[in-house]
Order: C-alpha cells, then sequence, then structure tokens
C-alpha cells in the first residue's frame, strides 16, 4: 500500500463526511419545501395546522382542481401572462440596463459622476415612495390593464441593480480592447455591440436571472395594473384562491404555488452555472 | 404560446414606445370612454372573494349578458383587503370601476368623497325596481336621502357553538338568555371539555359591542358621526372579558393569533364564537365538528339588539354608463336564476324573489332557519360614519393587546379613543 | 451582484480592487482631440443614456417630487392635498405605532441581516470547494430564495411554527416550550427573521463569487505556516471577502429596511393588525396602511421620506465606516 492510495482512500472518506453533512444542513433547510409537497396532496381541511409532513391519504384532486381553472380563466392563462412579462422584462433590463451601464462605464462625459450617484441614490428609494404618483401618470397614459406600467420600467432602466451590475463588469473589461476596434474606425454604438455586449455576457445573464425570478413573483404590481382576469398573472392567480370572508381553499392554493414554481425553476436549474461566474468575473476581478 | 407570446411582446413593446412618445402630452389626460363602435356597452365590476365566488358570479354574469346583448361586463376580483388598497388607488387615479361589490360599513366613507352613484334617479326612470326586497332592505343604502348601494344578500349576527361541547356540560342556548348565562355557560364547558375552552374572547369584535350597546339603548356610533359610548363603558365591556380570560375560560390571545387564518372555533380552539351567521358556510369547510346558531345573549332577558346587514352593489359616480349600471344592479337583485346560482355566497338574497329561487341544503338551510327564527326581533341598522373601518381596526387591534398583556386596560381605553376620534374626525 | 461599489464616479475606492497600472475608466487623461473630441463624448454619452434619462425623469425623480409635496399635505387620495406644512412629521414622532414600527423594523434589519449575512457565508463555504454534484447542491441551497415571499409560503411558516408543529416539538426537547411562535407577540418576529434568513439564496451568490477570487496560494501559504482553519478563515478568507461582505451587507441593510410582504404574509391573510400586539408591525406595512387603508396619504408620504433618510443615514455611516473594516485587494497583498 503505497501513501498515495492511503491519502485517495482519506480523501474519500472526507468527501462522503462533507457529503452527507450537506445533506444533513439541506434537509432542515429544506423541510418547508417538502411539507409544501406532501400538502399539495392533502385535503383542504387537513393543511392549515396540521403535523403532518406527508399525508396520510395522498389525493391528487387539489391538481385536478386547477385545470378547472380560475373564474373561467384556464390556469395556463395565467403562466403565459406571466411568462410574457418576465421575458419581455428580461428584454428589456438587458436592453436598456446595458446601453446605460456603457455609458457610464466607457464614455467620458460631462454630468457623468453627477448622474451615476444619482442612479446608486435611487437604489434607497423606498418603493411606496412612488406608487400613487406613478399610478396617476399611467392611469392619465390610459395604460391601466396594461403589460405597460409593468414593462415600461424595465425598458427605461428603472433598476438601477442591475444598471451598477452591468458598469462593475464593462469596468472589468480590459480597455486595449476598444482601443484596438476605435483606431479601426468603430464608433461607441459598433464597439458595445461587437465586443462589451459579448464579452458581458455573465453579467447579463445574471441579470436575466434575477429579473425573471422577480418579474415572476412580483405581485403589487399586477395588483395594481391589471384589471381583467385574463390578464392577471401567476403570483395574482395564485392569491384568488384566498378571502377571509368565505371559503379558501388551501388545497388548490398550495398545488398551484408548486406549480407555479415549476417555471422559475426550471429557469433557474437552466442558467445557475452562470450565476455564480457572472458575480464572480463582474465585480471581483482584480 | 410560442408565436403568440412573441407578437404580444412586440406589442408591449411597441406599447411602451407610444408611452413615451405620449409623455409631453401628459397632462391633456381626456376621459376615457368605454364604449366600442358597434352600440355595445362595456362596463366594469369588481368584488372581493376567492375562487368559488368567482364561478358563480361568473356563471350570473353570463346570463345578464344573454338578456342584456348591448352590455358587456369585465369582470375582476382579489381578496378583500387587497380588493380595498387597489379600490382606492384606482378611484383616486378617477378610474374606479363601474359597479363594485360594497358593505354598509363603506358607504359613508366614500358616499362623502362623492364617489357613489346615487341610484334614486335610476330607480325613478324605471331602471332599477326597489320593490320586493325584504326586512326593509331596499332602504339599507339610503344615506341621507341618497341611494348609495342595493344589497344583495343580507346576514346578521349569531352565536356559534359547539352542540357537543355544550350537551356535555349541561348548559341550553336559549332564546333570551342573559350574558351571565354565556360567561357561566363558558366556564361550564371549559371545566368538562377536555380540549376546548368556553368561548372565544370576542371583546374586540365591534360589531358584538355594538349589540351589547343596543340592547342597553346606545350604540357604537351615533348618528352624528362619534361614538356613542364612554370610555367607562368599554372598559367595564372589555373588563369584564378580560377576567373570564384571565380565568382561563376564554381562548387567550396567544392561541387565537397563531389559529389564524382560522378562527378559534373552527380550529377547534374554542366552543363558542360569535360572528355573521354566513360565516358556519366557512367553518363547515374548515372544521369537521359540527356547530349551531344560537340566540344572542341579552341584557334584560328580551332584546339582542340585532340587526341586518348587507353586502351591496354601488355604482361609480363616474361612470360613463350608469343607466347600464343600473339594469345590472336589478338583475343581480332581482332575477331568480342568480338567486339560484349565487346561493348564500353573499348572505341570504335580499329580495323575496331569489330568496325563495333558492332552496338551502345543509349548511345553508341552518343559516335561513336562524335568519327566520330572528327576524322578528331585527330593528334598524347603526348608522356606520366614515372611518369606521378605521375603528374598528383600532378596536380589534387595540383589546388584542390587552388580552396579550401588553398593555394596562386604562390605557388600551385611552388608545382607542385617541385613534378612533381622530378617525371619525376627519 | 457585483460586489464593487463605485469607482472615480462617486469618489469611493473600489472594493474590488483595481490593479495598480491598469487602465481605469475616469481617471485616464482626457484624449488631446480636446474639447471637439469631449463634446462628441458627451453627445454619445446621452445618446446612450436617453432611456435612463427617460425612465428617472418620468417614473422615478417626477413621482418622487410629488410624493415629497404630498408629505406635507392633507390628502385622502380623493379631494386635492391640502398644504400643512410640517404637520405630518410632527404627528409621526407623537404616534406610538410609528414607533413601534421603527422599532420592530429595527430589530428586524439589525438582527435578521447579520444573520442571513453569516449563514449565506457559512453555506458558501461549504459549497465552495469543487465537489461531484455541486450544481445540485448550489441549486437546492438556493431553492427557498426562489419561493420569494407568497401566501403560501405563510401558511406554511403559521403550519410549522405552530403549537406542538415541528419547530415547537423539537425546541420543547430542549426544555424549551414558545408554544404557538406566531401568536406570541415575543415571538413573531424571531418567526419573520427566521423566513428572511431561510432565504438566503442571493447572498450565498455573492459569497461564492467572492470566495472563487480568492487566491489558494495564499491558503498554500498560511498552511505551510501552520495556521488552522480558523486562523485562515480570519486573516485570509475574511479580509480577501471583505468587499463582497460590504456590498452583501448594504443590499440587505437596504433590502430588509423595506420589508413589508413576508410581515403581511406571516401575520396571515385577512389581518389588518401588524401581527399578535403589532409585534410585526414593519415599517413598511404601517405606511401602507396608513395610505391605502386610512387613506392618509400625505401622512404615508411623511412615513416613506423618514425611512429615505433613515435608510440614507445608515447607508452614508456604512461608506463612512468601511475604510476602517473592508480590505481592498491591494492592502491584502
Amino acid at each position: 500500500m503505497s501513501a498515495a492510495s492511503l491519502t485517495v482512500g482519506r480523501r474519500r472518506v472526507r468527501s462522503v463526511i462533507w457529503h452527507v453533512g450537506a445533506l444533513a444542513v439541506l434537509a432542515v433547510i429544506l423541510y418547508p419545501v417538502v411539507w409544501v409537497i406532501g400538502g399539495s396532496f392533502k385535503p383542504g381541511d387537513q393543511i392549515v395546522g396540521s403535523l403532518q409532513l406527508l399525508p396520510t391519504d395522498p389525493i391528487t384532486d387539489n391538481y385536478r382542481r386547477l385545470s378547472d381553472g380560475i373564474a373561467d380563466v384556464p390556469i395556463s392563462t395565467f403562466f403565459t401572462n406571466s411568462l410574457l412579462l418576465a421575458v419581455g422584462s428580461v428584454v428589456g433590463v438587458l436592453f436598456s440596463c446595458s446601453l446605460a451601464a456603457y455609458a457610464f462605464a466607457r464614455i467620458r462625459f460631462a454630468g457623468r459622476n453627477a448622474l451615476f450617484t444619482l442612479m446608486i441614490s435611487t437604489l434607497l428609494l423606498p418603493f411606496q415612495v412612488l406608487i400613487i404618483p406613478q399610478y396617476i401618470l399611467f392611469q392619465k397614459l390610459h395604460l391601466i390593464n396594461t403589460y405597460v406600467p409593468l414593462l415600461l420600467g424595465k425598458y427605461l432602466a428603472a433598476d438601477a441593480f442591475f444598471v451598477f451590475l452591468m458598469v462593475q463588469f464593462m469596468r472589468g473589461l480590459p480597455r486595449e480592447l476598444d482601443e484596438a476596434a476605435r483606431l479601426d474606425g468603430c464608433g461607441h454604438l459598433r464597439i458595445y455591440w461587437n465586443i462589451v455586449l459579448p464579452l458581458c455576457r455573465p453579467a447579463l445573464i445574471t441579470s436575466a436571472i434575477f429579473t425573471f425570478i422577480w418579474s415572476w413573483n412580483d405581485f403589487i404590481g399586477p395588483l395594481l395594473y391589471l384589471n381583467e382576469p385574463d390578464k392577471y398573472t401567476v403570483s395574482l392567480g395564485l392569491k384568488l384562491f384566498i378571502d377571509q370572508d368565505s371559503v379558501a381553499d388551501y388545497g388548490g392554493m398550495v398545488a398551484m404555488s408548486l406549480v407555479a414554481l415549476l417555471p422559475v425553476l426550471l429557469f433557474f436549474l437552466a442558467f445557475q452555472r452562470y450565476l455564480v461566474e457572472g458575480a464572480a468575473t463582474s465585480g471581483l476581478k482584480g | 404560446m410560442g408565436a403568440g407570446r412573441w407578437t404580444a411582446r412586440a406589442r408591449g413593446v411597441r406599447a411602451a414606445a407610444a408611452a413615451v412618445a405620449a409623455l409631453g402630452l401628459l397632462a391633456t389626460g381626456c376621459g376615457g370612454g368605454s364604449g366600442s363602435g358597434d352600440g355595445k356597452v362595456t362596463i366594469r365590476y369588481s368584488w372581493w372573494g376567492a375562487k368559488d365566488r368567482a364561478e358563480l358570479i361568473q356563471k350570473t354574469v353570463k346570463l345578464f349578458e344573454k338578456e342584456h346583448p348591448n352590455i358587456k361586463v369585465k369582470t375582476d376580483f382579489s381578496e378583500y383587503t387587497d380588493f380595498w388598497s387597489k379600490f382606492n388607488t384606482q378611484a383616486a387615479g378617477g378610474n374606479a370601476p363601474d359597479v363594485f361589490q360594497n358593505s354598509y360599513a363603506f358607504l359613508r366613507k366614500y358616499g362623502d368623497k362623492n364617489l357613489l352613484l346615487d341610484l334614486n334617479g335610476q330607480a325613478d326612470a324605471g331602471n332599477l325596481s326597489l320593490k320586493g326586497f325584504r326586512d326593509g332592505l331596499e332602504k339599507a343604502g339610503d344615506i341621507d336621502g341618497k341611494l348609495l348601494g342595493v344589497p344583495v344578500g343580507a346576514n346578521t349576527f349569531a352565536f356559534f357553538y359547539n352542540p357537543d361541547s355544550y350537551r356535555k356540560a349541561g348548559v341550553t342556548v336559549k332564546d333570551g338568555w342573559t350574558w351571565d348565562d354565556f360567561f357561566a355557560a363558558a366556564k361550564k364547558v371549559r371545566k368538562s371539555d377536555g380540549t376546548r375552552y368556553g368561548a372565544s374572547d370576542n371583546a374586540n369584535v365591534m360589531y358584538l359591542y355594538d349589540l351589547y350597546l343596543r340592547q342597553n339603548g346606545k350604540a357604537f356610533f351615533t348618528k352624528d358621526d362619534k361614538l356613542g359610548f364612554t370610555k367607562d363603558d368599554l372598559a367595564e365591556w372589555w373588563g369584564r372579558w378580560q377576567q373570564h380570560a384571565k380565568a382561563d375560560e376564554l381562548v387567550p390571545g396567544k392561541k387565537s393569533e397563531q389559529a389564524k387564518p382560522k378562527a378559534s372555533i373552527s380550529a377547534d380552539l374554542s366552543a363558542s364564537e360569535f360572528t355573521w351567521d354566513n360565516f358556519l358556510v366557512r367553518f363547515a369547510a374548515e372544521t369537521k365538528t359540527t356547530l349551531d346558531l344560537g340566540p344572542i345573549p341579552t341584557t334584560d332577558g328580551k332584546r339582542t339588539g340585532q340587526y341586518l346587514s348587507s353586502l351591496m352593489l354601488s355604482g361609480s359616480a363616474r361612470t360613463q354608463h350608469p343607466k347600464e349600471v343600473a339594469q345590472f344592479i336589478d338583475f343581480m337583485t332581482h332575477d331568480p336564476e342568480v338567486g339560484k346560482i349565487m346561493g348564500y355566497n353573499r348572505g341570504i338574497p335580499a329580495t323575496t324573489a331569489q330568496y325563495d329561487a333558492y332552496q338551502p341544503q345543509g349548511v345553508d338551510a341552518k343559516i335561513a332557519a336562524y335568519e327566520k327564527s330572528v327576524s322578528a326581533k331585527l330593528e334598524p341598522i347603526t348608522p356606520h360614519p366614515a372611518g369606521a373601518d378605521v375603528a374598528e381596526a383600532a378596536f380589534l387591534r387595540i383589546y388584542a393587546q390587552v388580552a396579550l398583556g401588553q398593555t394596562s386596560m386604562g390605557k388600551a381605553v385611552d388608545q382607542f379613543f385617541n385613534e378612533a376620534e381622530s378617525a371619525l374626525g376627519s | 451582484m457585483t460586489p464593487t461599489t463605485t469607482r472615480a464616479a462617486d469618489g469611493v475606492r473600489p472594493p474590488g480592487g483595481t490593479t495598480p497600472g491598469k487602465a481605469t475608466p475616469g481617471t485616464r487623461p482626457a484624449p488631446a482631440a480636446g474639447r471637439r473630441q469631449g463634446r462628441r463624448e458627451t453627445l454619445a454619452g446621452y445618446l446612450f443614456l436617453t432611456p435612463w434619462c427617460v425612465g428617472i425623469l418620468l417614473l422615478t425623480l417626477g413621482p418622487m417630487l410629488v410624493s415629497l409635496y404630498l408629505a406635507f399635505t392633507d390628502y385622502n387620495l380623493f379631494d386635492s392635498p391640502k398644504w400643512i406644512g410640517f404637520k405630518n412629521f410632527q404627528d409621526l414622532f407623537a404616534d406610538d405605532r410609528w414607533w413601534t414600527s421603527v422599532q420592530v423594523t429595527l430589530k428586524y434589519v439589525l438582527i435578521g441581516t447579520p444573520l442571513k449575512l453569516a449563514v449565506a457565508l457559512a453555506v458558501a463555504l461549504l459549497l465552495v470547494k469543487p465537489r461531484k454534484g455541486q450544481g445540485f447542491y448550489r441549486s437546492a441551497f438556493y431553492a427557498p430564495s426562489l419561493i420569494g415571499a407568497s401566501v403560501s409560503i405563510g401558511v406554511v411558516w403559521r403550519a410549522i411554527f405552530n403549537d406542538d408543529a415541528v419547530v415547537d416539538k423539537s425546541m420543547s426537547l430542549f426544555g424549551w416550550d414558545v408554544g404557538g411562535w406566531i401568536g406570541d407577540p415575543d415571538w413573531a418576529l424571531p418567526t419573520l427573521i427566521t423566513l428572511t434568513v431561510w432565504q438566503f439564496g442571493a447572498p450565498m451568490v455573492i459569497f461564492l463569487a467572492g470566495l472563487k477570487q480568492v487566491p489558494g496560494e495564499l491558503y498554500e501559504a498560511a498552511e505551510m505556516d501552520g495556521a488552522g482553519r480558523w486562523r485562515r478563515f480570519r486573516s485570509i478568507t475574511l479580509p480577501m471577502i471583505s468587499p463582497v461582505l460590504f456590498f452583501n451587507l448594504l443590499l440587505e441593510l437596504i433590502h430588509s429596511f423595506q420589508v413589508f410582504t413576508s410581515a403581511v404574509v406571516i401575520a396571515g391573510s385577512g389581518t389588518n393588525t401588524g401581527g399578535p400586539g403589532d409585534s410585526l408591525l414593519v415599517y413598511g406595512w404601517y405606511l401602507y396602511e396608513q395610505g391605502f387603508r386610512n387613506l392618509r396619504m400625505g401622512y404615508a408620504a411623511a412615513m416613506a421620506w423618514m425611512l429615505m433618510l433613515g435608510i440614507g443615514l445608515v447607508t452614508a455611516v456604512l461608506f463612512k465606516t468601511q475604510r476602517g473594516w473592508v480590505h481592498y485587494e491591494e492592502d491584502a497583498r
């Protein structure tokens, strides 16, 4: 037996210990998730206040009821709407925030520092400050009950967080690249589109993931701006299962919330490996 | 889905661009007409409720559209608290729904702000019939001579109890029993029932205290928008419940808070509770325990102080189609088919036509029997001034703090009077 | 997502650090072509910034000015606003419930943020070494954060913190019997904090990214010197990731000051009080209640501006102190 194989053996033992430990932590953390999954197979009156993790007598009623839709609106409509909004938001954020970020990161223009500070300070703004004036604005523009109020901000780079993220990333890109391009006679637009954007992929993907998830989970926005159930999003649809005045359908709600999570989960799983890379390569480079 | 999503998104982008272009035109907001070219009128109808109610209402709306081919009804709904915050935002933006579910407690609040359509004119014009309402309910939405809402369903306060627990304790609930009887019963039940408390601590339910005050010739609110009781009155009422709560006869504050969103009685924590009679439907879905409805305890052995409250339909004062709104309300309150579909979902139907059309089954039958048994005792409703909802919330919250031992009785009473008076004053 | 704050733009040093000698935008000398070139750059800059400029004017600054105005008025949403000067602010300071909401929020922020960051960092440390199933673990630990603060998570939380439910039972094993957590004014807030801490995914990802950037040689050298795990963590890991820590701290603080939905969701649907005995009355909730329920929009606007001042103050303090504890790459090397 060589010393090498001994270390291999020890490494394997360590690895097993690590996995057991990680799984144990995971079990605690995922307990509520398992509870939800179990709950979705329980009858409605056994969900709230129930001790049991898993149903004694699993039923699929809760899921079957989902196929009936809510108030004549099929569940698939909510999903289509949410998807449309989420994808629309992603496109908007990628487009407008990268433009703004390029300006802050790569162009020297008068007033840049002041505007940059302004941009950062909007991060501090509580959303409650803006709700009413914004609503009145969209009402005056006859845009209530459309997706415009929910999307416009995304196309106008209102989310400082993402601008900031991309600025940091772009600043990390080697300057020599655009210097060379400039010598070749490229303008800013060409540099932005042909050089900077492709290199920014990790940051763009990170922004896309967060935008997708946040848009998918947004509740207040759709609640205020959408009036017709045909236009409702999944998160709004979820709330329709509950009311204090009448019978609340907890079974349907729990089942729906699981189904509602699926698209985000899939989206996240598809892109999760870029998430860390995106964050890693953006601000932290030396 | 794929292609539609992309075109729809493109539409979204175009609309966004249009919005940006419209920036400069901001100031020139003109009222948006909802009529379309083919002579069809569209009205928007909002209500609060959940999925079950939505399914029923959708059916009734279809029925209405069939009967009125020139009117299209767009519906939307949300959960109760969301409904009101959304309503407030919309109304502030001049965009309230044409017709919406309302309740007595909000008539003055929004009536004072000139948001509600006076339906008297429409009734005079023959678009809305005020005939055939039960127990004088056609007057329920009458505020200072303006008709601000028409009831679709009515309910009244009731005493809910678990008949098994009461039987085991040897207590019978009978007409004309007093508050002393009630508290004594709760004590007995607590002793004999191993798991349940005798009663839920309902000292903070405004509507119950209102009944108690009415039994004593007062009321929660006066006609001139003030509180109809003194600090001593309140301290006495709250103190009485506290005394029994401290004796461990009533559900402790912590437990009832924890049981939410279930009520203490449907969480099987208590053997009796006071609330609106139509809650029986909800409780029946939440617990397997059978519950019965009994009479409200009295002060003098006779008077319960009960009245009918109601869920209403109101129109927006800014609607462009008051006539169609009135026709809609008329249909929803009188049409027997609608009565059959809705059942007791929004309380017992307000008109006899709808009341007779629906044959109550199961828990609905229990509610119907209860309402019949109290109908002879009903009195006129206590007026609800603007700010009544804020006062109610404060009443709930502040006593809960007493029950949780966070504040003293004297402080709590002062705090309630402060908050309520400022809410009513504004 | 990035742990760097700002570079020359606002005069704060970049936590991410810049290798000396590398060109940093914003510090380069102006190109020789001079003013004409400068004007062209300015034009290009504003062209690129057009969407953002429209956005900030239309959706942020405009509404902000409106709400600033409203903060000095009595406005019930329906009648036109009445100017009342500083009365709203005076009323705020005399309002017991406002003080309650300030207290609740401060407790939430001061306890919740460090806890969340600690958990996020611990899990990130657990996951930093490449292992089999790395993607699975990363996703699984992120899963709670995907759920967000939905109604159903409220139901779940109430259920698992119920009297005799799993949390209560396991705590009782240690002789610690709380009963129902959410019904208890002393324990409702910790329950809310648990929910926040549970959703530690975002800071975890940022920590992971930061940890991956720590050069392995540093650890090797330290190990040679005989430094133990804790020593290595304290003298290498912590300083090296302090920029990330700073960034996470900043974001989480700003975020948690504005907490709203999760408190409402935990208190249960349909409740119009701030949880048992107002113990969950976070600032955002009270603001919402005053504005949208009680129709005191002017008061709510004043509250919003106080919140902004508060957040601004905390942020400023954070930036001021960062030099003391945030180590930049140059310093560490």
